[in-house]
């Protein structure tokens, strides 16, 4: 039934947008929390982010905590 | 499946268990951070790059209240990123999953992604507190644990395809499974860093840190499941329509 109902629908039934949105959310978050060394702030504030490096401060004690590399 | 219901679903349950994973490390783990950097501030004391005057206290005060800060509000973005893969897995294979309840199923799932994607990877690439990492190797160490996080967790997606085809000998694909992710194991570099950090600080931090993690993944499958069996986002008619 949901196979041909729409076209935007997987044969589980689970809306694709659904999935992706997810997907982002969860790539996003791992990159803030995991990754980040200034990266996000830099498309605002340019090369001072690297050196300020907020996220990365702000997200240090749980990177830590949760096992993600860092120095 | 009413895609609304769904995506609150995974958000709101990602946020609360990692809020109470930030919580938790609060208490359990932020003692051996605090340690971790007192022992981090006399390396700096020792080397001259720093005084230890009450305007470096201050700074330091300040500084260390921005990142504890952050444990909370930390949490709850890793909560609903990590959340986020859980909600697709669980909405991918919820048919299949083992378990009567939506409760049951979601803590199998959680069960699955905390050895496949966490605790194996944890034992190969254990968590360390401040002063172990060495800035120059972060990069080389982020790919390192993530590729083996990588591989594990795809290894453990085609591993279950596989069983799903071996109707009656499943136990074929456990056993590959458990080959392939032991010849990674064995093949991927380990830590380059060399730890001087003193072990016992390292070894209860390690201790603390896998539990929280741990009480991440049993909170966000309580809760997910819980909500899922609760407003049932699958049916495409209310129950009260039945």
């Amino acid at each position: 039934m949901s196979q041909s109902r729409q076209i935007n629908v997987s044969k589980n039934g689970v809306p694709v947008i659904a999935i992706v949105a997810l997907a982002i959310l969860f790539a996003a978050g791992l990159f803030v929390v995991g990754f980040d060394q200034g990266h996000i702030f830099s498309l605002v504030y340019g090369e001072d982010a690297f050196q300020d490096m907020y996220i990365h401060e702000l997200t240090h004690d749980m990177r830590h905590a949760a096992g993600f590399p860092c120095h | 499946m009413k895609t609304f219901l769904f995506i609150f679903i995974v958000i709101s349950s990602g946020a609360a268990a990692g809020i109470i994973h930030g919580s938790a490390n609060l208490v359990f783990v932020e003692p051996s951070l605090d340690q971790a950097i007192g022992i981090e501030n006399q390396h700096l004391f020792a080397s001259g790059e720093e005084k230890d005057t009450p305007e470096f206290r201050a700074q330091y005060d300040d500084y260390r209240i921005w990142q504890k800060s952050g444990q909370v509000f930390a949490g709850g973005i890793l909560g609903i990123s990590m959340g986020s893969l859980f909600g697709i897995v669980f909405v991918l294979s919820r048919n299949s999953l083992p378990g009567k309840t939506d409760i049951k199923k979601a803590l199998v799932l959680a069960g699955v992604m905390w050895l496949t994607i966490y605790f194996i990877p944890f034992l190969k690439y254990p968590a360390n507190p401040p002063t172990v990492g060495d800035p120059e190797t972060v990069v080389l160490r982020g790919i390192l644990y993530l590729t083996f996080i990588a591989l594990s967790g795809f290894g453990a997606v085609g591993f279950y395809k596989l069983s799903q085809k071996l109707k009656t000998k499943k136990f074929i694909a456990f056993i590959g499974y458990a080959a392939f992710i032991g010849i990674i194991f064995v093949v991927m570099p380990g830590n380059p860093d060399k730890i001087n950090t003193p072990m016992d600080l390292v070894d209860h931090f390690r201790t603390m840190s896998a539990f929280t993690v741990s009480l991440y993944w049993l909170s966000l499958g309580i809760i997910f499941g819980s909500l899922w069996n609760y407003y049932k986002p699958h049916r495409e008619i209310p129950p009260s329509f039945n």
